[in-house]
């Protein structure tokens, strides 16, 4: 935080961040086989309700998180964006997968090559599904990034 | 291949199967063959519903598939394949059912293949799918509209001259982000 | 960015809203984005208060190109891309497009006993683990959200084997053209007994909570009902043809892989409604469960690949001190081997039904079509049939029964 900002939005900012990042819920957003593996955070032995991350709203107008999960044709892109816009400041989006992020093995006519083509993405996920465990630390680092503000770059290091 | 297939018991009810197609279609019966795998007959597209009267009057009841093979560059080009199987309902447990694969050859440029929509309830959907994918129309289908590709989609993908990856990509340029640059098509 | 457009769905006769008829109907649309839809699925639903009139569903929502890809990969590397159409059972997929290659080849009855054993071993677990899922997620959409849970602590169970052995636990990627891409590591006996002992007991007390549950036996008992012939009329397979009487699995019609040397049962109900799926689905898992014990107590010794060099690239540490060992290994990574030209049709039973792939050869080193006949496709058009006359919830439980994956469906 800078040192000229005032002292009391600056704790109410950081109280803000805190907040939001104690229960981000994200949104049903499962598309293919990365979709079973996002199911698979919320089974008991990979458990993100600890996180705060329980809830997996339908509605988009409930949710703050997108998990985009699984390879996204043509057809559906354009629900995903109206999906997207749906969804209430201040949303972030995890792109899952290998899919997801750069169109995976499937370089053809019809996968979109990365779903930052039409959503601005947060966290990219490599994997081919993720393993839950990768999910998981990628929710992590979402969360120091909107610690931070959104502001910083939050590199992904080596725990 | 394995020696079970030539010999199984219910191959030889087939070869009736055979004259009484002989007999339906005519001119329209271009081959018949005992495959590998099962029997088969390539057809032309105007002696379908005559073949497929035959087989549903022998006892197939069961259309497993309706798909399509682009052959480019060889003709006939497009080959829509049929496959059969004939199912006891009521026996206790259903061993080696006999099974038999139709192939239609329609025409090269403007292929035409009639329905069987009216007549065999799964065909609906794996017909537009193949309009869809190849190009093949279907005659007298209720609704021939896309099915996999999106509605506003020119070509039909799984032709043997369509690019892998498409004439161009979608949502390439002038999208929200415009970091990635456009992928040049092969 | 177009907008979503409906408009396609103002003139289709099934769906027109009825005007100046005593009872006014409504069309909603369900899904693509939907938690019950179990992938991405738009069903037009024409209602009446809350019941069905008629419905149309739409695909498409995850249309990838397999085929299309498949056809410009190596026959090898092809195998990567095929798991991937029904991702809930991906060594099922693997395993039909690798015996039908195999056909054409001629090499199928030259794989080695300890890989068919495997390959059976593994195809049933992938079983299991995808019925878990599709009982999970069933369960969940009716309301009982605790047996998701337990359901996918079990499949847990399964993708641990499935990590330990191959290092993925989906889209294995472990069935080669010849057998096996390597053999099982040290200790994997031991996980595997493991499972064979306490997977009975988890199974029958997931039953117990729910076969004669009054909840489930109310929501499912009458819904979705088919008769036999109207079910093979609309090419439904595997688990929903089996529930409405029809003994036809694909093990037992045409065994592959050394099916016809186990000893197992076709699960058969009569009710032809959701709750016959429901309780085959059930037992088929201890079918699946019997199968892979008599794998273990088999578990035979040898290769796992078949030892020809020109389709099988020869072990990592002969290419040190042998130059055939070196030149064969670099043909076939950089351009594959060749299939003698010809067509098949293989068909495996996948926990949806009968998966077929009608697999062409040109002669080449890359397939010339891989046809899919997958079982959801066809399952899931029946809903058109299914829905009609049931209530909005009824539908969901309807599509949970049928058990769609959509990987298949669009692929």
């Amino acid at each position: 935080m800078s040192p000229h900002q005032p002292f009391i939005t600056t704790k109410l900012d950081e109280f803000a961040n805190w907040a939001r990042t104690s229960a981000i819920w994200p949104m049903t957003m499962g598309l293919a086989c990365c979709a079973i593996e996002m199911m698979s955070i919320v089974s008991p032995r990979y458990d993100t309700s600890r996180f705060g991350a329980e809830v997996f709203r339908s509605s988009p107008r409930q949710s703050d998180l997108m998990i985009v999960s699984g390879r996204v044709a043509n057809k559906m892109a354009p629900i995903l964006r109206q999906l997207y816009d749906q969804m209430p400041d201040p949303k972030w989006v995890i792109s899952m997968g290998a899919c997801a992020s750069t169109g995976g093995i499937f370089d053809n006519y019809a996968i979109l090559p990365g779903v930052d083509r039409i959503l601005p993405v947060d966290v990219y996920v490599p994997g081919c599904p993720p393993s839950p465990d990768a999910l998981i630390y990628a929710i992590m680092q979402l969360r120091k990034q909107i610690e931070a503000g959104g502001k910083a770059m939050v590199l992904a290091k080596n725990v | 291949m394995s020696e079970t297939l030539h010999s199984h018991p219910n191959r030889a009810g087939l070869a009736s199967v055979l004259e009484r197609l002989r007999d339906a279609l005519g001119e329209n019966l271009l081959e018949a063959a005992s495959a590998d795998d099962m029997d088969e007959a390539a057809i032309l597209p105007a002696g379908l519903h005559p073949a497929v009267n035959v087989l549903r009057a022998a006892g197939f009841n069961l259309l497993a598939d309706i798909g399509a093979t682009d052959h480019l560059p060889l003709t006939p080009r497009f080959e829509i394949s049929y496959h059969f199987i004939a199912i006891d309902e009521t026996s206790k447990l259903v061993i080696d059912p006999p099974r038999y694969r139709l192939r239609v050859f329609p025409d090269d440029v403007n292929p035409v293949v009639p329905t069987l929509c009216g007549v065999w309830l799964s065909a609906n959907w794996p017909e537009r799918e193949i309009y869809d994918l190849f190009g093949v129309h279907f005659d007298g289908h209720p609704n021939l509209t896309r099915i996999l590709m999106p509605d506003d989609w020119q070509g039909h993908p799984l032709r043997k001259d369509y690019p892998l990856r498409g004439p161009d990509r979608r949502f390439a340029a002038g999208g929200r982000l415009g970091s990635v640059p456009p992928v040049n098509p092969t | 960015m177009s907008a979503i457009d409906l408009s396609k769905f103002d003139n289709n006769p099934d769906l027109i809203v009825s005007q100046g008829d005593e009872r006014d109907t409504l069309v909603i649309s369900m899904g693509p984005q939907h938690p019950s839809t179990h992938g991405v699925l738009r069903v037009m639903l024409k209602l009446d208060g809350e019941t069905v009139v008629t419905s149309e569903s739409e695909i498409g929502f995850l249309h990838t190109g397999i085929e299309k890809q498949a056809e410009n990969l190596f026959w090898q590397q092809a195998i990567t891309v095929v798991d991937r159409a029904d991702y809930l059972a991906p060594l099922s997929n693997s395993l039909c497009y690798v015996l039908a290659v195999e056909k054409l080849l001629g090499i199928d009855a030259l794989i080695p006993p300890r890989a068919q054993v495997l390959r059976v071993i593994f195809t049933e677990l992938t079983r299991i683990a995808s019925n878990l899922v599709q009982l999970g997620t069933h369960a969940m959409d009716l309301g009982a959200q605790s047996i998701f849970m337990y359901a996918f602590e079990m499949r847990e169970q399964i993708l641990r084997i499935m990590e330990f052995v191959t290092g993925a636990r989906m889209h294995q990627s472990w069935f080669r053209i010849g057998g096996l891409a390597l053999d099982v590591p040290s200790g994997f006996l031991d996980i595997l007994d493991e499972f064979i002992k306490s997977f009975p007991e988890r199974l029958t007390d997931m039953r117990a909570i729910l076969e004669k549950n009054v909840i489930i036996m109310d929501r499912l008992i009458g819904v979705g009902r088919i008769s036999a012939a109207d079910a093979i009329a609309w090419g439904l397979t595997g688990p929903n043809l089996r529930a409405s009487g029809v003994a036809y699995d694909v093990r037992k019609a045409l065994p592959y892989s050394g099916y016809e040397t186990y000893d197992f049962d076709i699960c058969v109900h009569d009710g032809g409604d959701c709750y016959g799926r429901f309780v085959v689905r059930l037992d088929e898992m201890k079918q699946a469960w019997r199968i892979i014990k008599q794998g273990r107590e088999k578990f035979p010794g040898g290769p796992v690949v078949i030892d020809d060099p020109k389709i099988v690239p020869p072990p990592k540490t002969d290419i040190q001190h042998s130059m055939e060992a070196l030149i064969h290994h670099f043909k076939l990574v950089s351009s594959g081997f060749n299939v003698p030209e010809g067509r098949i049709y293989q068909a495996v039973e996948s926990p949806r039904g009968e998966l077929g792939m009608y697999v062409t050869s040109a002669g080449g080193n890359k397939p010339w079509r891989v046809r899919w006949r997958p079982p959801s496709f066809y399952n899931l058009q029946a809903l058109k049939a299914l829905a009609p006359g049931n209530l909005i919830a009824d539908v969901v439980a309807i599509i949970g029964s049928l058990d769609p994956v959509f990987g298949e469906v669009d692929r």
